[in-house]
This record gives structure tokens, C-alpha cells and sequence, in this order.
């Protein structure tokens, strides 16, 4: 990740000159730190989902205000980071600045959002707080450590990788650390997660590098579903090249000890490893957590399908991996979908229009070596106000080609989320 | 449209100037916007092809300005399997359940946006000479016919269109289709590094 100065940041932050103390070290903002000046959309999260939505709502109306919260300075793709472990892609890469967003008039406040009052319409940051007309939430995934013995006190000792960033290369080097005949172990958690098919994905490239470098080193996979959850015919075949991957479903870790480098199954099974890569069972961000917008199951946010606001909280939207209930899968292109449709609607719904039912698309590429790729395409249509598939296609294999359309798609979805 | 440039030159070309400039004429790209009837339907598109159609990328082909007529054909192949596709099939029934033509009409509006792909000089200038067969029917400058169904070849992306040819060649696009059977005896003469140096020589031409 390259180092932003903060003079450097605030030089093109275009926060303004009231705004751009709020960077940074900047002291804690107290009280209305940013008093309306006409109607306003904050969003939180400036991922797939969020960053797409702020881009989108100002496209629809310029006239609107929109705030995006995000705490980090720059936009790191999670598609495409496996090849970093692989050493086929570098982190910074996929990394890109906000700065195409601010170009369309979107006010980025790299600040984390605390809490949502809903009855107020406020986000609190800090000790101060920003109204809001309507409000999109998009916190993406946070990880439940709780279920994984010895994991939260594992801390970096045991890696999840799963949100890019210093994971990814943290991860990276420990694979090129490890030993000739070594053992890695991949734990994948039980559904729902970010990107199904991102752990095989992940499979294939550890499996392609350790052949390569490390011929006599082995890659188990613990897999808590009893069988590979998205393109399993695709992944099927695409292992035939990796005889270094052991493939073990049903296996669920439950236990994690870093210090003996062992992992515990829910069968009790134990199992020494090297280098561990522990893909914790997961839930939606954290905010949406404290501000009530989980269900029941205290995970996933349930929405409204053609709006994508809550469905406990009017005036809140959420979009992207936190959302449950439609029969899609948690990837960038879902959220980018979402991020568009849902600016739509808040457009819409701020100028006392009545929202106007779109559906979402889907495509997800999966990498099976340093060239190859293969794709899972999926089309849907809104029947009674619910999101419903229609169509689900599978790329005939893996082939140099898709590879190159999955560069071609990652280029482009970059650019509109972000330019 | 080079064609019609030339047409236009002279005094219609003033009076047209004229009106212009009075602000008589809308301007030929209105600006991509909610109140387009294709704005919403093409966010199935922008993920690939870009918001305006303007893709940046080697194998997805920009449809800003593209002629409304050859982008509904391709919606309709892609739907119909006549072009097979997994990554389009899908999107290409859900646009026409959309309404292709609102579609077509969005990214024909679109102003052209070539390819940033800039292809090796060297293929450019050898696909200069290997592209002569192609302009029986995309026409001199590559622009197209649409009375015999040809597209508009120029600043399309080289990867894109040296897929499109290989996928002729190969018979797997428009299979058996009669009208292309010359085109397809064609190209299956052209050794496939030519192809693409012809490939780089349309994405090159404006």
C-alpha cells in the first residue's frame, strides 16, 4: 500500500477547507460537525457496494448531498487477491484512491461511522454526529472469531486473508516461507460467507504455487460443507491438476492453537500444520450489528428487494455481502448491482417517486492457475416484489479466454465503482 | 459516416452550422442521465461495458456509439445462442426483457468512445495490408454496412475483435449460417497471428 502524507492527502481529499481537518489525526468531532445544506444521502462503507451507491445516487441527482464514510484512504479489491498468494498479482494493484468518487461531487470523510440513530436520523462519529435524509449502509463482512476456539486470542498468528489488504501479503509470505514438504492447512467456514467460490478459487492458486515451488508440500483442505458450494463440477476438474490438494469436506475447525500449530474438527481430529489459513465463519460489518439491522439470527441484514432498505429500519438502505434473504451470492458484482439499483430507488424515494422495481446480475470469475479462469453468470427478475433467479450459466471449463475477460471484467467494475 | 460528412459539405453544411448555433438542433449525444429510458436498463451492462459504454478493456467491446441496429442484432444472437456465450446469454434475454431497444438507442447516443488499448505498431502496420479482404464488406474505412450486416470494426478493442474472428473461424459464432459462409471460408485461410495483426489494425483506425 502506498503511503499517502497527510498534506498530500489533504491537498486532494477536496474536502474543502471546513472539512479537511477531519482527516487523518484530526481531533474527534463533536456535535452537527456538518450541517445540512439540502437533501442528504450518507453512506457508510465505501467498498463494492457503498462506493457504487454514493457514485450512483450522485449520477441520478446531482442536487443531492452525498457523504461517503470509509476509514480507509484507499479502495483494495478482494476479487483478483488470491493471485496475490499465488504471486501472480501484487496488492497494490488492486488497490485504487477515492479520488474518481470525489470527481462526481461525493464528500468522502475517511472516519468510521460508530453508531445509527434511526429515530434521529443521525451516524455518529465520534462524540459528533451527521444527519441524514436516507442513509445506505455498507459494512461488508466482520468475522465471528467467538466460534473458532483460541482464534480471537490468536490474533496475526493465524491469518484469515479474507478482507484484502496486509493479510493478503502477510499470507503470501508465509507460503513462501514455508518448507518443502510442509503442510498448509485452508480452513473454509460453514455458509453464508463472502464470495462462495472465493475459498476453492484460493485452493487452486495455493495448490498451483506450492506445485511449482514447493513440489513436495501439500495443501489439506478443511472444508465445513460436505461439498464444494459453487462450480463444483468446475473446481472438480480443475484439482485433477493439483495432486498436492487433499480435499476434505465436512471437516469443520473448531479449534485453533497457534503455538502447537494444530486445528481441531468438529470430529476432534487433529491436524499439525505449517501454515495455516483460517477463513472464519462470518457476519455482516459490525455497525450493522449495534444499529439493530440484523435478524434474528444476529448475522445478516434482511431488506426490502426492490429498495434494499431495511426491513427493520425505515430510511436505512443496506447493500452488498451484509444483506440476506435474496438468492444471490455475497460478491462485487452483487454489491456494484445493488450499490446501482438501490442509488436508484434513494433517488427516487427523495423526490416522493415511487421506487421502480429492477433486478440484480451476477457474475463471478474464478482463477485456476496464473492464465485460466472459468465464470458463473446468473440473471434474475423481481416476481411479487422479490428478487428471483432465472437463469444460472456455467462458463463449459476453465480456459485461457475467461481468464482474459475476468482482466477485462476486473478493469472495468473497478471503474464503475470507482470513476 | 465519413460518407455522409462528405455529403454534407457545401452550403446545406453551413445552414446546418447555422442552426446549430442558434441552438435549433439538439445535439446528437444528449447526456447520459435518469431521464434516458435506457439509464437504469443498462446498469446490467456498465459492470463490463462501462456506465456511457466506453469499455477500457482488451476483450469487452465498446458499445458507446454504437449503431442501435447492430446492438439489438447482438443482444438478439446472444439470447437466440447464435453467438454462444456464457458471460452474455444471460444479460443478453434479460435486456430484451428490458426492452433492447431502449438499450440500443442509450449507447447509440453515447458519443464513440475508441479503445485506450493502444495495439503494437508493428501488427498495425502489417494488419494494414492483411485486412483488405475485410472491406468488401465493413467498407474502406472499416465503418460498417449495415445493409449487409457488418459493424463498425474501428477502435473496437484488438482483443475483442480477435476473439469475434477466431469464433467465426471456428464456426462456433453464427454456426451454418449461409450469409457467412464465405466470410468464415475466409478467415479460415488467415493464419491466426494475422488475424491478429488485422485485429490490431481496426482497433487502431478512428
Amino acid at each position: 500500500m502506498t503511503v499517502v502524507s497527510r498534506r498530500a492527502f489533504l491537498r486532494t481529499s477536496g474536502l474543502g477547507l471546513g472539512l479537511g481537518v477531519l482527516g487523518g489525526c484530526a481531533p474527534a468531532v463533536r456535535g452537527d460537525f456538518l450541517p445540512r445544506r439540502g437533501p442528504r444521502v450518507v453512506v457508510v462503507g465505501g467498498g463494492w457496494g457503498g462506493a457504487t451507491a454514493a457514485k450512483y445516487v450522485k449520477l441520478g441527482d446531482p442536487g443531492i448531498e452525498v457523504i461517503l464514510l470509509e476509514p480507509n484512504r484507499r479502495f483494495v479489491s478482494c476479487p483478483m487477491s488470491n493471485l496475490v498468494l499465488s504471486g501472480v498479482r501484487t496488492l497494490e494493484s488492486l488497490t485504487r484512491g477515492y479520488g474518481g468518487l470525489r470527481a462526481h461531487g461525493v464528500r468522502i470523510l475517511h472516519r468510521e461511522a460508530s453508531a445509527i440513530e434511526p429515530d434521529r436520523k443521525r451516524v455518529r462519529v465520534d462524540e459528533g454526529y451527521l444527519e441524514y435524509d436516507r442513509l445506505v449502509v455498507a459494512p461488508g463482512i466482520e468475522f465471528q472469531t467467538e466460534q473458532v476456539e483460541g482464534l480471537a486470542a490468536a490474533g496475526d498468528r493465524v491469518l484469515h486473508a479474507w478482507k484484502a489488504g496486509p493479510q493478503t501479503v502477510a499470507l503470501a509470505r508465509e507460503l513462501q516461507a514455508v518448507r518443502d514438504g510442509g503442510v498448509v492447512v485452508l480452513s473454509i467456514p460453514p455458509p453464508a460467507f463472502r464470495c462462495p467460490p472465493g475459498p476453492y478459487e484460493r485452493a487452486c492458486q495455493v495448490a498451483w504455487y506450492l506445485k511449482r515451488q514447493k513440489p513436495r508440500a501439500k495443501l489439506i483442505v478443511l472444508d465445513a460443507s460436505p461439498n464444494i458450494i459453487s462450480k463444483t463440477g468446475l473446481f472438480r476438474a480443475a484439482w485433477r491438476a493439483y495432486p498436492n490438494l487433499e480435499y476434505r469436506p465436512s471437516n469443520r475447525v473448531v479449534r485453533v492453537d497457534p503455538d502447537a500449530r494444530e486445528v481441531t474438527t468438529d470430529f476432534g481430529d487433529r491436524l499439525r500444520y505449517d501454515v495455516v489459513n483460517l477463513i472464519p465463519p462470518q457476519r455482516a460489518g459490525t455497525i450493522a450489528v449495534r444499529a439493530d439491522l440484523v435478524g434474528a439470527d444476529g448475522r445478516w441484514c434482511e431488506v426490502n428487494h426492490v429498495t434494499y432498505e431495511s426491513v427493520k429500519h425505515a430510511g436505512i438502505h443496506v447493500v452488498g455481502d451484509s444483506t440476506i434473504g435474496l438468492p444471490v451470492p455475497k460478491s462485487g458484482t452483487m454489491a456494484n448491482a445493488m450499490g446501482k439499483i438501490c442509488a436508484h430507488q434513494v433517488v427516487r424515494l427523495l423526490a416522493g417517486r415511487p421506487p421502480e422495481p429492477m433486478a440484480p446480475v451476477n457474475v463471478c470469475y474464478s482463477w485456476v492457475n496464473d492464465v485460466e479462469a472459468m465464470a458463473v453468470i446468473n440473471a434474475y427478475r423481481i416476481q411479487n416484489g422479490k428478487v428471483v433467479q432465472v437463469e444460472q450459466k456455467l462458463t463449459p471449463g476453465q480456459s485461457a479466454a475467461s481468464g482474459r475477460n475476468a482482466l477485462a471484467w476486473a478493469r472495468s467494475i473497478w471503474d464503475d465503482v470507482l470513476a | 459516416m465519413t460518407s455522409s460528412h462528405r455529403a454534407l459539405a457545401g452550403p446545406a453544411a453551413c445552414v446546418l452550422g447555422l442552426v446549430a448555433v442558434l441552438g435549433l438542433v439538439a445535439p446528437a449525444a444528449t447526456p447520459a442521465g435518469p431521464r434516458d429510458p435506457g439509464y437504469t436498463k443498462v446498469f446490467a451492462c456498465s459492470a463490463c461495458h462501462g456506465r456511457d459504454g466506453a469499455s477500457r478493456s482488451d476483450t469487452v467491446p465498446v458499445l458507446a456509439g454504437m449503431p442501435a441496429w447492430y446492438l439489438k442484432k447482438a443482444i438478439e444472437d446472444y439470447a437466440a445462442g447464435r453467438r454462444p456465450a456464457a458471460e452474455m446469454e444471460p444479460y443478453a434475454k434479460m435486456v430484451l426483457g428490458l426492452g433492447v431497444d431502449d438499450v440500443a438507442a442509450y449507447f447509440a447516443a453515447r458519443p464513440k468512445a475508441p479503445t485506450p488499448i493502444a495495439p503494437d505498431p508493428a501488427a498495425v502496420e502489417r494488419g494494414g495490408t492483411a485486412a483488405q479482404p475485410c472491406v468488401a464488406c465493413h467498407g474502406a474505412e472499416g465503418k460498417g454496412d449495415r445493409s449487409k450486416g457488418a459493424p463498425d470494426l474501428t477502435g473496437q478493442p484488438p482483443g475483442y475483435l480477435l476473439n469475434q474472428m477466431l469464433l467465426f473461424k471456428a464456426d462456433t459464432r453464427s454456426p451454418g449460417d449461409p450469409a457467412l459462409t464465405a466470410q468464415k471460408a475466409l478467415l479460415k485461410a488467415i493464419p491466426d497471428p494475422q488475424l491478429a495483426d488485422i485485429a490490431a489494425w481496426w482497433a487502431s483506425r478512428r
